[in-house]
Formats: C-alpha cells, structure tokens, sequence
C-alpha cells in the first residue's frame, strides 16, 4: 500500500559523551546518539546492558557524572523528573508505576496535571472556571481512551487489571500529558503476541496521529526492527550500534552481543 | 396509531412498502423522538429521526454523485455505528442492495462476498477494515470506491479510490442542493419486491450463499412480529450483534423502522454489558451463550458476597424458582408466595436485575441453539419474559416464537402468525412457507432449487417435531436424524443436548440409528466431577480411574434417568430413552480428530475408533477390556489396561405431562 | 439517663479535640508514608509561637498570620534539612527522623519560650450551657471544639478536589509515577508537612485555651495514636471518628467501668480499646489495608 513518507525533523535530544556509575560500578559508557523530531527511536540491548540507566537519565531520575544532554537546543545540567516532564518529557515505566488504588480515568485524567491551569485556591473557591475546565481535560482523556481502546476499564481500578491493560493505561497517561518526546521503557514486556501486537499498533498509531516523537526500550529485538525508524544498541553500558535496522540487523557487534560472545 | 392494526399477510396498511418509506414516514411523524443512540468518548450521543433522515439524504447524494445505480450493491463492514446504519438506509432509498459482511471475517472471506456478490461500493468503519480491503483490493476489479468511516490512521493513505465519509456527505449535501426533489423521488420509486439486503450465510460446508431478502419480506415480516409482541416507538433495543446476520438487520434495524423505536449502538465490542446497564432496553435479543455469561457473573458476585446476602439471594431465588414463572404467565400462585416473591422483588430481584441492565426489559428472546433449561428458568424465574425464537436467514428471521403465557424452554413454540410449517413424515424435516420466505440464492439457482419447492415450501434443514401442546420442537440436523429398528425417530443431538445440560456431563455421544434401543458414550466433567469427588472423599489418580468409578457410574446413571424420565413425557421421543451406557476412559479431544475446533463430536471419527465399544453396548456384555495410552495428572505417561463397565439405565415406560 | 448523655456528649467533645492531632498524623501519612511522630511537638510548637508572639503584644490576628508563616518555614526548613536526604530510605528510619525533630521541636520552642504553663484566651466563650430543662450540662467551648474541628475537615475534603489534592493523591499512590507526570516531589512534601502544620496550630490554639499552652500537650498529643489505630492511617474521617469512639469511651469508661477498678481508668483505657481494636480489624475502620512502611 502506499504510504506517504513522514517527515522526521531536526534533532530534539542530543546525548553526549554520557557516563554513569553508582559506587564505583559503570552503568554507562561516554554514550553519545540523538533523538529527532517525529522519529521512533529504539535503544535496545541485552538485560543489563543500560538501556533504562539512559532512560533514566534522559527523563531526570539519574544525573550522569560526564556528559551533557541538550533538548531543544539547550543544554541541561541537572534536570528533576518534573522538571523533564512540565517540558514535554513523558514516559512508562518497565515494572508499570500506575496510582493503583485510582480508575483508569483519574489515572490518565492524573497526567493532564501540568495542563490544569486553575490554582490550589481557584479550584478551592471558584467552582465555576475549574469545573469547566475539568470539562475541556476529561474530553481530552475520554479521546485517548477511545485512541488505546480502553472505554472498557474507564471506571475500573488500575490495580485490578491484567498486566496487558496496565501497561496500556500507563501509556494513556503519558499521552494525557501530550507529550513532545515519549519514553517508553519495554512497552511490550510480558505480553502476548496479541498485546504486542496491539501495543505496537498504538506506538504507530500515536507516532502518526500526534507527532510524537517516540524513544522506546525493548529487550527483544525482532518486536522493535518493524516500528523504529533508528535503532540505537547498547552492550555493557556501551553503544555498539546506531542506525536504521537493516544496517543494525547485520552489524556483527550487535550480533555478537545478542549471542552472548565474550569480550 | 392507526398503524397499530396490522393485517394478517403483514402488508403495510398504509402502504409503505420498503425500509426508506418507512424512514421517510418516521422524519416527518417522529421527527424529534430519538431514533438511533451511540456512546462515543463516554457519552450517549442521540440523533432524533429527523436528523438521520438529514444524515441519510447527505450520504444519498454522495453515493448518487459518485455514480451509484439502482440495483448496485454496496458492502459494509464494521462494528454497529449509527453511519454504517445510515448508509445502508441511503443504499436502499436509491434502490441499491446493502451487503454487510461480518467485521471479524479475514480478507479472503470478505474478498469472496464482495466478488459474488458484484459490490461497486464498500463502506468501512475503520483502519483495520481498510487494510484488509487493500490486501485483496487487486482481485476485485469490481469494487470502486471504498468509503471508510473513522479517519484514523488514514492519513497518510493515497489510494484515490479511497474515500472519508465526511468527503461523501459534504458532496452530498451540494448533490441534493443542486437536485431538489431528487431523494423523494428515488424512494418513490423503490417497491416491495426490490431486493433489500442480501446476507451471507456461513453455511458449515462450502462457500457461503448470498440469502436475498425482499422488502416485502421484512416489512411484512416485522409489521406482523411487531403486532405479535406488542412493540411500539417507545422500546429500546441494542444493537450489539454483527449487523451482517439477518437477526441484527432484522430487530434493530428494521423493526426499529417500521415500528419506529430507537436502536442503541455500543461505544465497543467490550463494553456491551455496561452499555447494557446503562441504556436498560426494553426489548433484548441475546444468543444462550450472553445469557449463561450474565447468570454465571452473577453467581460469581454471589460467591463474594457476605453470608447474609448469599443466603438471602439462595433462599428468594429458590422461591422464584419456584413461583416466578407462575407469576410471570399469570398463573395462579398463593397469597403468601405472592408477597414473599414482593418482597424478593424487593430485596434481590430488583437489584439484581439492575446490575444486569435487564430491568426495564419487556421481552427477550434467545435463539441459534439450545439454551440450558436452568438458564432459561433463572432469568424468567426473576420476571424477565424471556422468550425462544426459531428461524433462519431463509425466512427472514422467525418461524416459531413462544407467547408470552405459554412457555416451555424445551420447545421453540408454536407457529408465528402467518407461518405455516409442516415436518415431512419420512425425514422428519421441517418446512415452512411464510411472507419472510427469502426470494432465493444470489447467483445461486441450483442452491435455491434444492432449498424451495415449486409450491413454495422451503426445507429448513432442520428436524423436527410438535409437541402435543402443538409446540415445535428442533431436535436435530435433518441429516443427522435416524431410526430406530422399531421406525422411531432417533435424534442424536437432542438427547446428547440433554446430557451436556448436567454440570458432570461433559460429552455424550448417542448411537441408535438401526439399533433397537439408544445407547451413549459419556465424557464426565473432570473438574465437576473432582470436586464431587473431593467433596464424597473419592481419591483418585487419573481421569480414566474417575472415570470407571462404580459411584461415578452412579451419578451418571442418576442424571440419564432424569433424561429417560424427560423422553417418557413425550410421545415421539419416548422410545429414544437410553438403556445403556458407558464412560469412556479417555476425554474426547479436537487434537485427536475425536471433536472439531469448535467442539462438535466427529460422528463418523468416533464409531471408526471406538467400534469395539459400540458393539459391546449392543452386545449384552457388562464390561469391555480397553488399553490405552494415558497421561496421569502430574505428566506421567502410562498404558492403560482395564474393564470399562457398561451400565444399565431405567427406562421409563409413556406418561403424560400433569396437567 | 440524663448523666449518661451529658457524661456521652463530654466525651464526644473531648474527642473532638483528639481528632484535631490524628489529622495531623493522617495528612502526612497518606501522603509519603511517614509516621510523624512530631505531630504532638508540632502541636506545641504552634501553640508556644502563637501564644508567645501574644504576650509580646502583638494583636491576635497578627499571632496568627505569624504563626502559620512559622510552621510553614518549618515544613521547609524539615523537608531541606531532614526528608530530602532520607528519600527512598526505609520507613522506620523516616519515623527515627520524626522523633528526633519531635525532640528538637519540644526543646527548641520551650528554649526560645520558656517551659511554664502560658494562659491562653482567643475569647471562645466558656460559659456552660443546660439542654432539656437543665438536665444535661455541656461546656460551650466544647461546642466551639466542635465547630472548628468540622470547618477543618471541610476544609480538607474540598482540598483534596483541588488539582493540588489530586497531586498529593498520586504522590501518595506511586513516587515514582507522579514525578513523571509532573508533579515535584519536594513541594508536595512542604505543603503536606505546612497543612499538618496548620492543622497543628489550630490544635495548639485549641488545647491551649483549654489546658494553657505547656509541655503536657506533647504527651497528651500521644492520645491520637489509638485514634488512628481506630479510624485507620489513612482515612480523614476515620482520624474523626476515631476521635470521637475514643474520646467518648474513655468518658463513658470513666464513669461506668472506671469505679470497679477504683477509679482513675481514662488515662489508658483508650489504648486498651485500640489494643483490642487490632486484633479484629487491623487496618482500622475505614483505613485501607495498612501499608508495611510503618
């Protein structure tokens, strides 16, 4: 079928000569690749190899000791998690961080926060404006769900959902925030090849509806070749490979570190 | 309303003769009564007869402005929307012939049904719809234009034959501006002998055939079960079952027409149950397999519940066991049960049915196969009037339907108003003529032969018989009926039905054709019958040691006479009661051949396998030796060697149902 | 039957007083998990500024906007110095953390005060009021306990509706997931800690002008520990209804089972009915299963 090429724009995070230890143990190397605009980066590599020490790193949970990471043109020293997030960084989690105890709705209503204008106080007293506010966020949410396909669960709480939905509100609240840059830490762990496939429909699907630009994780290779327009590999904390995934695919470090050849 | 006379061949007494007549009639005598609803991001969404019929002549014109011809088919595919309704209302006001196709189908499938069926035209709902169109789009020269409702994802598609909806209305709304008077006209020129929609069914061999429905067939059809049942503009119903089967055109869509009441779309596939809850029809169609799910959601509400709630729910549920049907068909039943059954009403009745979403409910109706007795009782028990229906696509729709004093769950009533039925004497099958009788196979005419006689009967495939209360009763595939060695009817898959009814009974094969009397290979429930087990301190190490435990044997025997006794009520069926049987030692399996994907037994596998076994239920003998492979409980693999008792059962000699 | 009511309304309204401390306790523990053990010194804190910034002369309204920019320094200056650095550490060392700013904070406002007993008189009426002919006698500054102890928990409840209530829910639900999301962990914490502030200071002005402001509060301060093991951790209605349960039972306790033992029952009977409390129901009466942290 033919599809018109999208267009993947200029660099929106650039990574340089990262390097992260804890105590002395080196997560990771003088790492150094960029993100664009629009495009689905993938950072895959063997359990253990960093991935989610870069995610972490890129989204704030973790300062690297070198390196500098620019976003939009501006170099960043220490950004905090919120701080990452109120400039369009927003993300899942691998182990899936939902408020379990809330309905998927509150969940995903949740990520809209940083876009809620009226004040502690406003909302305290003037119901009117805030509650017409509330209107124009939960027609917001009520269109993602019905993007993921979640209008099933709007009332159910997260926290008792299967595993597969979990991972879908998650990503629904991350969405709520309409992100810039979307981080998503192995979106497709532990689900069937149905959920996968699923999932990578949506990846799709919110990369050409909203423009997002999408940086992704995954453990397993042969998932992330379909949907990445690049793919990024790390090993040891080091990057062995980067670029489209036909040239990954056939890069012989890559291939070594997936079957486990020794340094 | 005047029309509420109906007349007894069905003709419309104000002469409308076609659906678009009918939709036409509602925008001006119900303009701003609600017509079609649909939930979409999380709110009810109404659209009033007059703003469809708004909806309707926009999509006319569109489809009239790209060429669309009278008699041209149009397909559609997709969930129940209120657009994908609307476009086959616009299909059929220009004359043209809607064929929906099931929205699960895989491309080949609905690559065979737009090419037989000639579609110029597709109108989808979504992304998914338009992939599948597109794999196959090279070998259908035939189809055009492909509309797609949803334009998500489609962005970035190019192929010129693609088309959004809101493109279609738009040009539309210019087309009809530009041509006044034109969609007047079209619909005057429609009749009742235009074809109205044609349905394929999936028939269990071979391609599918294309049923073509008149008009005719579904006014007449619908004003003649819209009288039956009473149904007026102020019902609900949901429209939540594929709108390419005929039952879904049928209620929702065109006794909605004719009758005038709105049809109630869900927001997805699942949350039909809460869209249940929420819209609360008044009218409900539901195959056995929805109403085992809501009885068994809940039981399992129940077994959460606290102690004083369960023993509350089990004690008035007992007593509308007991009553409620009474109360229901106007029985005589005593004062005090009368209140108490208020008063459960009350406390558990009414809640109950709440949390269904069946409280406003007015009539139901379950179809397609047997429904569980039980089930069937349960729902009606709590004042639901539940109902049987028996048809087929062919007849559009109904051939029998219970009233609603006279209801028996083993039968599917007597004879709809307007139906004539026969049962040929030497097969048994059922044949009807009716105003529904389908105008025939599309590009089919040796099909259509075979199925209608030239006097206008048509065979249904089905075998049946009328009770003495003058009830029909199906009781098998026509072709799968036999005789026993004395000329009675023997229909396997009734008794088997009866069997598979029991909780214990997992399977059950019957043998009888040529045989003297019926004999059965049961498969027992290995999870029903452990806990039974657990529960009687009955150790044990396999299935097949389960299996050929004499209180096994027992409990078996216990549920076959109960199934002996049922037979001996009815004339024709008594001498099918069965006098022995066995357990087999192995569970029948779809890997081994012995069952199908979807679970039917393989008759013919089953006699070639088991010969041996069927020989010794016939032979007298009390036991058979067997040896086979089996797998234990904790993976250990062994060889099986032993006796399989064959067992004797009770048969009970004609009596007549009391009263 | 009379006494009974009027020795069941006392204590009602003792428990009111009660619950003013356990809502302290509950805001702070719903919110990151942690067990302030400083409720009680914040208590006397507040009541130590606000009476103290008093007899300097400073009018009454002006006390009370100092006093609550005080405990709002101080949940800063607890969320920079104390909470920052233990992030992510275990529970019980949080709640060690507690005890040690509990002692600085009982230390520190008695060292900038001094430690004897200070009257305390915001001009709540004290005079006694008769129901039903004159049968049942209850104090008017109980009812006014009352009134302000309500006007608080409305307070909180619509809060809890505010965009910053629905924050601090989250934050309580998932750390991690709020942060993404957003929210700054550290502000969260400051206005946690400010509000259970504030609701110690209206705490502290209310013992105050009932016992006067002296380092005994902090003790009886302890009292909402069977309260919250009653109401449960995290509910504010149960910090309420605990309240009152215990205020009422110990009263009530007092005066029917009290003789038996020859008196003097009130001072732990309310640990003895949370004792029992916890054998049937651990998680409280509207507390949600009760979090391993504590």
């Amino acid at each position: 079928m033919s599809v018109a090429e999208k267009k993947i724009g200029d660099v929106l995070l650039k990574v340089e000569n990262i390097s992260l230890s804890f105590g002395g143990v080196k997560a990771l190397t003088d790492i150094s690749f960029e993100i664009r605009e629009h495009e689905v980066l993938a950072i895959i590599g063997p359990n253990g190899a960093g991935k989610s020490s870069m995610l972490n790193c890129i989204n704030g949970f973790y300062h690297p000791q070198q390196g500098t990471i620019t976003y939009r043109g501006e170099k960043r020293k220490q950004m905090k998690p919120h701080e990452a997030a109120s400039h369009g960084i927003a993300r899942t989690f691998q182990n899936i961080a939902l408020f379990k105890g809330m309905s998927t709705l509150d969940n995903i209503m949740t990520g809209r926060l940083l876009k809620m204008k009226a004040g502690l106080l406003a909302s305290a007293f003037y119901k009117g404006p805030a509650e017409r506010e509330q209107i124009v966020h939960r027609e917001f949410c009520e269109r993602i769900i019905d993007f993921l396909e979640i209008q099933a669960i709007r009332k159910v709480p997260v926290g008792r959902l299967p595993y597969g939905l979990q991972k879908r509100v998650e990503l629904a609240r991350a969405l709520a925030a309409e992100p810039t840059l979307l981080l998503l830490d192995e979106p497709m762990a532990g689900m069937n090849l149905e959920e996968k496939q699923d999932m990578c429909r949506f990846i799709l699907d919110v990369n050409d509806e909203f423009g997002t630009t999408i940086c992704l994780i995954e453990h397993d290779m042969g998932v992330v070749m379909d949907i990445s327009d690049r793919v990024v590999v790390l090993d040891y904390g080091r990057k062995i490979g980067d670029g489209i995934p036909s040239e990954v695919k056939n890069n012989q470090a890559v291939i070594d570190a997936y079957l486990g050849v020794q340094h | 309303m005047s029309e509420t006379s109906v007349r007894p061949d069905g003709r419309d007494p104000l002469g409308r003769d076609t659906i678009p007549k009918f939709f036409a009639y509602n925008a001006q005598h119900r303009r701003d009564r609600p017509a079609m609803r649909e939930k979409d991001l999380g709110i009810w969404q109404t659209w009033t007869w007059g703003e469809v019929d708004a909806k309707v002549r926009d999509m006319v014109g569109g489809l009239a402005a790209m060429g669309f011809r009278r008699g041209d088919k149009l397909t559609i595919i997709g969930d129940n929307r209120p657009e994908l309704y609307w476009a086959m209302a616009a299909t059929q006001a220009l004359g043209g012939i809607p064929v929906p196709v099931y929205q699960d189908s895989v491309a080949d499938e609905i690559q065979y049904v737009i090419d037989h069926a000639e579609a110029r035209f597709a109108i989808v709902e979504n992304q998914e719809q338009v992939d599948k169109l597109l794999s196959i789009r090279d070998r259908l020269p035939g189809l055009e234009t492909i509309i797609y409702s949803d334009p998500r994802g489609l962005r970035h598609y190019t192929e010129p034959f693609l088309r959004s909806l809101s493109d279609l209305t738009t040009q539309g709304a210019a087309y009809n501006q530009a041509h006044p008077g034109f969609v007047e006209a079209e619909i005057a020129k429609g009749n009742g002998s235009d074809i109205s929609i044609i349905c394929y069914t999936s028939g269990t061999t071979g391609r599918p055939k294309g049923v073509m429905l008149s008009h005719d067939n579904v006014v007449r059809s619908a004003n003649l079960a819209i009288a039956f049942d009473k149904l007026n503009e102020n019902d609900q119903i949901l429209a939540y079952l594929p709108m390419a089967w005929v039952g879904d055109n049928f209620l929702s869509y065109v006794e909605g027409a004719v009758a005038g009441f709105c049809m109630n779309c869900p927001e997805s596939a699942d949350t039909v149950l809460q869209d249940l809850r929420e819209v609360g029809p008044t009218y409900f169609f539901a195959p056995p397999r929805i109403w085992e799910n809501l009885l068994t959601t809940v039981m399992i509400r129940m077994e959460d519940a606290s102690a004083i709630k369960r023993r509350m729910f089990l004690y008035f549920i007992a007593l509308a066991r007991r009553v409620g049907r009474r109360i229901l068909e106007g029985k005589p039943v005593s004062l005090v049960d009368r209140l108490q059954y208020a008063l459960g009403d009350l406390l558990v009745y009414g809640p109950l049915k709440n949390v269904l979403g069946v409280s406003r409910l007015r009539l139901a109706y379950t179809a397609g196969e047997a429904i569980g007795p039980d089930i069937f009782d349960f729902f009606r028990a709590l004042g639901i009037n539940l109902k049987q229906l028996y048809g087929q696509t062919e007849c559009t729709v109904y051939l029998c339907m219970h009233t609603d004093t006279d209801v028996d769950p083993d039968t599917v009533g007597p004879p709809a108003p307007g139906v004539e039925l026969k049962i040929d004497a030497t097969t048994g099958e059922v044949l009807f003529r009716s105003p529904g009788v389908f105008v025939g196979y599309y590009k089919n005419d040796a099909a259509t032969a075979e199925t209608k006689t030239p006097d206008g009967w048509v065979h249904t495939g089905d075998a049946g018989v009328f009770t003495d209360t003058g009830h029909l009763r199906i009781i098998d595939r026509a072709k799968d009926v036999g005789r026993l060695t004395d000329g009675s009817l023997f229909a396997p898959k009734y008794i088997e039905n009866k069997l598979k009814f029991f909780p214990h009974i997992k399977e059950a094969v019957a043998f009888g054709h040529g045989r003297d009397h019926v004999a059965v290979f049961i498969n027992i429930d290995l999870a029903a019958v452990g806990s039974w087990a657990e529960r009687n301190g009955l150790s044990y190490t396999s299935y097949a040691d389960l299996a050929g435990r004499p209180e096994v044997y027992n409990l078996v025997k216990g549920c076959i006479e109960q199934v002996n006794r049922d037979l001996s009520s009815d004339s024709s069926m008594t001498a099918s009661q069965v006098k022995r049987f066995l357990i087999l030692h192995k569970e029948l399996d779809a890997d081994d051949g012995e069952l199908t994907r979807t679970r039917k037994v393989r008759r013919s596998t089953i006699t070639e396998r088991y010969g041996t076994l069927i020989e010794a239920l016939y032979s007298g003998q009390s036991a058979i030796a067997v040896e086979a492979k089996i797998t234990f409980e904790d993976g250990r693999t062994g060889s099986f060697k032993a006796n399989l008792p064959i067992a004797e059962a009770t048969i009970y000699s004609t009596m007549r149902k009391a009263g | 039957m009379a006494f009974f009511f009027e020795v069941l309304i006392g204590g009602l309204m003792a428990g009111v007083m009660y619950s003013l401390v356990a809502l302290g306790f509950v805001l702070i523990f719903k919110a990151s998990g942690v067990f302030n053990f400083a409720q009680g010194a914040m208590v006397l804190f507040a009541g130590l500024f606000f009476v103290g910034f008093n007899e300097l002369g400073v009018p009454m309204w002006l006390s009370l906007i100092l006093t609550v920019g005080v405990m709002v320094l101080l949940a800063g200056v607890i969320e920079r110095l104390v909470l920052r650095h233990l992030v992510n550490q275990e529970g019980i060392i949080l709640f060690m953390a507690t005890i040690g700013v509990s002692f600085f904070l009982d230390g520190f406002g008695q060292l900038i005060w001094g430690s004897n007993v200070r009257q305390l008189d915001v001009g709540i009426p004290t005079d006694p009021i008769f129901l039903m002919d004159g049968e049942i006698l209850i104090q008017s500054f109980d009812l006014w306990a009352a009134l302000v102890a309500g006007t608080l928990l409305a307070a909180l409840v619509v809060f809890q509706k505010t965009r910053t209530g629905r924050a601090l829910r989250a934050v309580a639900d998932d750390h991690q997931a709020a942060q993404s999301v957003g929210i700054p962990l550290n502000v969260i914490w400051i206005i946690v800690w400010a509000i259970a502030g504030l609701v110690a200071l209206v705490a502290g002005i209310m013992w105050g002008s009932k016992l006067g402001v002296q380092p005994a509060i902090v003790s009886l301060a302890l009292k909402a520990l069977p309260v919250l093991i009653l109401g449960g951790f995290t509910s504010i209605p149960g910090a309420i209804i605990g309240g009152l349960i215990i205020g009422a039972g110990e009263k009530l306790a007092e005066v029917y089972i009290g003789p038996m033992f020859g008196g003097g029952i009130e001072n732990w009977f309310a640990y003895v009915l949370a004792l029992g409390f916890l054998l049937i129901r651990p998680q409280g009466l509207f507390g949600e299963k009760l979090i391993e942290r504590v």
